[in-house]
């Protein structure tokens, strides 16, 4: 793997392979020009990754067929927030998305807790559980889900979708958490106990604490999940005015032709709020999480 | 992202684990009085309530649905395992489960590949490093329903983008969803772009949790890159790695609208995963109680799949 | 929003959750079989649910929810509410919505959709719609053996009210251009494909990817035009007849002299439409108003005449879109009297230009709206009489329909003929052991 060989070895944070040997030429000519290999290397990988995205984004700024406009227009995305409920669609979508990540965490974490501290053949078994129920496929899931929900007055509502996406996150997000946790040495825990903290008191004040990054990482995973489903929305949401983006995506498709112009424009409103929290995110994945703060354990 | 430094994963299950690590558990024992179990009982109880909802209660009804002979509104008669041994008869069955077997195996290790090259790659310094590592993330951002479209209009018919630069190039024009060995290498590539910023994001967090002076000891013994690479930095992130490869084969195997966006499972189901098969057989065919049937055989060799990935994740943590 | 308020607080997860799981554990394991709670009949709060599809663009649904939201009842009878209902996992949001008695009242819906619903008892006879509409003159405007087919031995199953047509449609230029007259039977339709292939154009425009069911009506439109069909004339599976078998093998002939194109396999009816947009497509079995849907209005698209089959047969398939009635509802004689009064304002539609199909009044394709169009009154002239349902040589329509329009044995079939790699009759063979084992006898 090329990547490996120009790995090059810096300050910050850990690299994957040292710069072999020469670790004080790492400033030099050598160094710099295999700097500008990669950029070459990782602009030329990202460039081919992205055609299918600029496809979308192309059209995006593309005029429509019934529009007189020439060349790059933003009247799509005009269009597409005047004259349907894009705007309503967006603030469900971050409704529901928020409140998913929020409780799938407050869900998780400490669920994920108990796995990681627990020691009983109850818990084992609890863990192995959670990944077995998880395998069924949703396809399957969603009619009788549906019914069940129906029956409380859940369906075309933004709480039962909140609540099966929940659901449906919590399991992976709850081994995240507890893998995160099992990185948290106990000894962090013991101090507090002694200074009196209940087992409950320790894991919200000590542990919860050191675990930004894997919050973190739960977290954004919840997000992705609940912000691209389209198969549980379809079967649960009616009306319009409560709909979530990828509903509003879909409704563009009718029986016989399909609004590509406008279901581009809202695509690219979809891609940009996961664009802002992976962007603001990004440093808190980058330092590698505890690891450096709790080295030595 | 996903699972930071998600390393000791899966073991916890099995080990009953030990907190920070298998050297101390002794220390433990007496604070696990009934005051912590019962802090214990309820951190878990609401995971508990969701799995039996979301979780339990479906599968409970898919349990009941594959033994009868009803449709979605009515339960049908009892059948026992009817369904399930003529589901096992078809060859429709075989064909599909050959092909998810082989669409799971591109679509994880593939993924991977790249994946774990573009995380090695963007650890070093490189000219506007964040850019490429937040848009490298956009295939797995943008909805499927979208990206299908583009990819449809990019190898959909013998005029698009790319069949017209192989034309080009003098390679003739590869009919790339119309012929059936084509489509299904389309829809594994479809997969492989859609899911490797997950492989990227994982095999990232765990890299950074490697500690670098291990590789200063190691080039000081003379260790090659490769040797470096495969003899430290695989098995540092190696518990990492088997839970990513577990997490990317569920959704591999449950893929749903990947396949049915851009092929439809075709041409002659050469592209027809067991989900698609599971729902072309129940909304397609109305046949609930088979198409039911092929879903759960389906779990089942998921997690029989998994349990053994889950095996390897021990052993690896005992290394 | 409700769920803002309740996320905030650790105590969501214990109390919320909690009294969440009491509920749960109250309703019933499987609330599908037992029949429906009272608390939950018909639309609640007295109104008459209509679902619609989006049958064309937004302003389609928005002029129906006019229309349906309009409607003033007599005293005595319930107002009525409009919902649209996204076309993907369709038969799942109906289904779901029937077993957990939220369905509505009345609705459009799938083609077959009606026929299905009533084998599991969950539809509403229409026959006292039916006899309105004697009364006030509707049903005698109705374009002659619309409504037949959907008469079961019970009664009617659903109301016809609009008719989408599978037509030939050909692109003039391209005709021109080749040289070559406007086929009139199937050697002259092999005779035009060889001449469009030579100018780089398609005779057989047809498509089978992801969605696209135009392919599988191509199919069973040439078994049609040749006197043949799935089902026989007492409604029994007959793949295996010889007109089939001399359709197919004229199909595959089309296949293999590259007259269809060798990507049409995957084709999705947006490459579909693209090609008749970019000039490839020259000949080919489409839908009603089809230069609008491609986006070329120029007058170069245009509606062929019916092809002649080798044994004199002329045919082709419609499928009758239909409204139904559930028998859940708040008040059956209110959903009767909306499906009256909607059926009586259907005109509007066509008034609007919003229609993508042909009515199935004739004083609708009288209007100078629709009339105005050559191809429209083509279509209703030539086409609309010869026109049989997915029921081929049988007369009545039903549950089994739905299977093969939309399911994978029709789709394979057609699939596998279209790659030309399998000889007619066994590809016919597997069609019908396929069929067979999905039917419902």
């Amino acid at each position: 793997m090329s990547a490996v060989v120009h790995a090059h070895p810096q300050s910050g944070p850990v690299l994957g392979v040292a710069d072999t040997g020469k670790p004080n030429r790492s400033l030099s000519d050598a160094g710099l020009r295999g700097r500008w290999w990669r950029f070459a290397l990782i602009l030329a990988i990202t460039a081919v990754v992205l055609v299918p995205i600029m496809v979308t984004v192309v059209l995006a700024f593309t005029p429509g067929p019934t529009s007189t406009a020439t060349g790059f227009t933003l009247e799509n995305f005009g269009s597409v927030f005047s004259e349907t409920l894009a705007s309503t669609w967006l603030q469900n979508s971050l409704i529901t998305t928020l409140s998913t990540v929020v409780v799938a965490v407050a869900v998780a974490a400490p669920a994920g807790y108990v796995l990681s501290r627990g020691r009983s053949k109850a818990v084992s078994g609890y863990s192995l559980l959670l990944f077995v129920m998880q395998s069924l496929p949703i396809i399957t899931s969603v009619v009788p889900l549906f019914i069940l929900f129906a029956g409380m007055g859940l369906v075309d509502n933004l709480m039962g979708l909140t609540i099966i996406y929940v659901g449906s996150t919590m399991t992976v997000a709850t081994w995240m958490m507890a893998a995160y946790f099992d990185s948290i040495p106990i000894s962090l825990e013991e101090a507090s106990w002694i200074d009196g903290c209940s087992v409950f008191g320790s894991f919200t004040k000590v542990v919860l604490r050191n675990s930004l990054p894997g919050v973190l990482s739960t977290a954004i995973f919840a997000f992705l999940l609940a912000w691209n489903d389209y198969l549980v929305a379809i079967v649960f949401l009616r009306s319009t005015e409560i709909f979530t983006l990828p509903m509003g995506v879909q409704s563009f498709f009718q029986q016989n032709q399909t609004d590509w112009t406008s279901v581009m424009a809202l695509a690219v409103i979809m891609m940009l709020p996961p664009i802002i929290v992976f962007a603001a995110l990004n440093k808190y994945f980058s330092v590698g999480g505890i690891g450096g703060s709790l080295a030595g354990r | 992202m996903a699972l930071t430094t998600a390393q000791t994963g899966l073991s916890r299950a099995r080990r009953g684990v030990a907190p920070g690590g298998p050297g101390k558990p002794a220390n433990r024992k007496s604070k696990l009085s009934s005051q912590t179990r019962k802090t214990f009982f309820w951190l878990l109880l609401p995971s508990v309530i969701l799995l039996v909802l979301i979780h339990g209660y479906p599968l409970v009804y898919a349990g009941v649905q594959a033994t009868h002979d009803g449709s979605l509104i009515e339960t049908g008669e009892f059948v026992g395992l009817e369904n399930f041994a003529n589901v096992l008869a078809s060859d429709a069955f075989w064909k599909a489960a050959r092909f998810t077997l082989l669409f799971t195996i591109v679509g994880v290790f593939g993924s991977w590949l790249l994946g774990l090259g573009l995380a090695l790659l963007l650890r070093t310094k490189i000219p506007a490093g964040g850019l490429f590592k937040v848009l490298l993330l956009l295939p797995w951002v943008v909805p499927i329903v979208v990206s299908s479209t583009a990819w449809n209009w990019l190898v959909g018919t013998p005029d698009s983008l790319v069949p017209g630069m192989f034309r080009n190039l003098g390679l003739g024009t590869p009919l790339f969803l119309a012929d059936p060995t084509l489509a299904a290498i389309t829809v594994m590539v479809f997969k492989v772009w859609i899911s490797f910023p997950f492989m990227m994001m994982m095999t990232s967090a765990a890299l950074a949790s490697v500690d670098t002076t291990v590789y200063e000891a190691a080039s000081m013994d003379g260790a090659s890159r490769w040797q470096q690479f495969s003899q430290i930095t695989l098995p540092l992130i190696a518990r990492s790695t088997y839970i990513s490869w577990i997490l990317m084969t569920i959704f591999c195997v449950n893929d749903f609208p990947t396949i049915y966006l851009l092929t439809g499972g075709g041409p002659v189901d050469a592209t027809t995963s067991l989900v698609v098969l599971a729902y072309r057989t129940v909304f397609q065919d109305f046949q609930t109680g088979p198409g039911v049937a092929i879903a759960f055989l389906m779990t089942i060799t998921l997690v029989v799949v998994s349990v053994i990935l889950y095996r390897q994740i021990r052993k690896s943590s005992v290394e | 929003m409700t769920i803002k308020s309740s996320v905030t607080s650790t105590a969501f997860s214990r109390r919320g959750f909690l009294g969440f799981a009491a509920a749960a554990a109250s309703a019933p394991l499987l609330a599908a079989c037992g029949g429906g709670s009272a608390s939950q009949s018909g639309g609640g709060s007295g109104v008459i649910k209509f679902w619609d599809m989006p049958w064309a663009t937004p302003a389609y649904n928005d002029a129906a929810k006019k229309i349906a939201e309009g409607y003033a009842p007599a005293s005595g009878n319930l107002k009525a509410s409009y919902q649209t209902i996204q076309w993907n996992n369709f038969y799942q949001t109906f289904s779901s919505a029937i077993a957990s008695k939220t369905g509505p009242a009345v609705s459009t819906g799938g083609g077959f959709q009606a026929f299905q619903f009533e084998q599991q008892g969950q539809i509403a006879y229409a026959d006292k719609v039916v006899e309105e509409l004697k009364k006030n003159g509707m049903y005698d405007d109705f374009l002659p053996g619309v409504l037949d087919p959907f008469k079961s031995d019970k009664g009617y199953v659903a109301v016809p009210w609009q008719l989408d047509m599978r037509v030939f449609w050909y692109r003039k230029s391209l005709f021109e251009k080749a040289g070559v007259a406007l086929p009139t039977d199937w050697p002259t339709l092999l005779e035009a494909g060889k001449a469009l292939k030579k100018i780089g154009a398609f005779g057989f425009t047809t498509g089978s990817g992801a969605g696209n069911n135009y392919g599988n009506h191509s199919m069973i439109m040439m078994m049609v035009n040749n006197g043949g069909g799935v089902f026989n004339k007492d409604g029994e599976l007959d793949v295996m007849n010889d007109r089939n078998v001399e359709a197919i093998e004229f199909v595959s002939e089309l296949v293999s002299n590259g007259i269809v194109d060798p990507a049409a396999v995957s084709y999705t009816t947006d490459n579909m439409s693209a090609q008749w947009k970019d000039k490839k497509a020259g000949f080919g079995l489409f839908q009603v108003n089809v230069p609008q849907r491609v986006g070329d209005t120029s007058g170069d698209l245009l509606v062929a005449d019916p092809i002649t089959g080798p044994h004199g047969d002329k045919a082709t398939i419609v499928f009758p879109n239909n409204i139904m009635m559930y028998t859940n509802t708040p008040s059956q004689a209110s959903s009767e009297a909306f499906l009256v009064a909607y059926l009586g304002q259907l005109k509007q539609l066509w008034q609007q230009k919003l229609m993508s199909a042909l009515p199935v009044f004739k004083s609708i394709t009288e209007l100078p709206e629709f009339a105005n169009d050559p191809n429209n009154v083509k279509i209703v002239k030539e086409w609309q009489p010869i026109a049989k349902t997915f029921a081929s040589q049988g007369n009545t329509l039903n549950a089994n329909l739905a299977v093969l329009d939309g399911g994978q044995a029709l789709n394979q079939f057609t699939q596998t003929i279209l790659t030309g790699k399998t000889d007619a009759k066994s590809a016919l063979q597997t069609f019908q052991s396929g069929l067979q084992s999905v039917l419902k006898k």
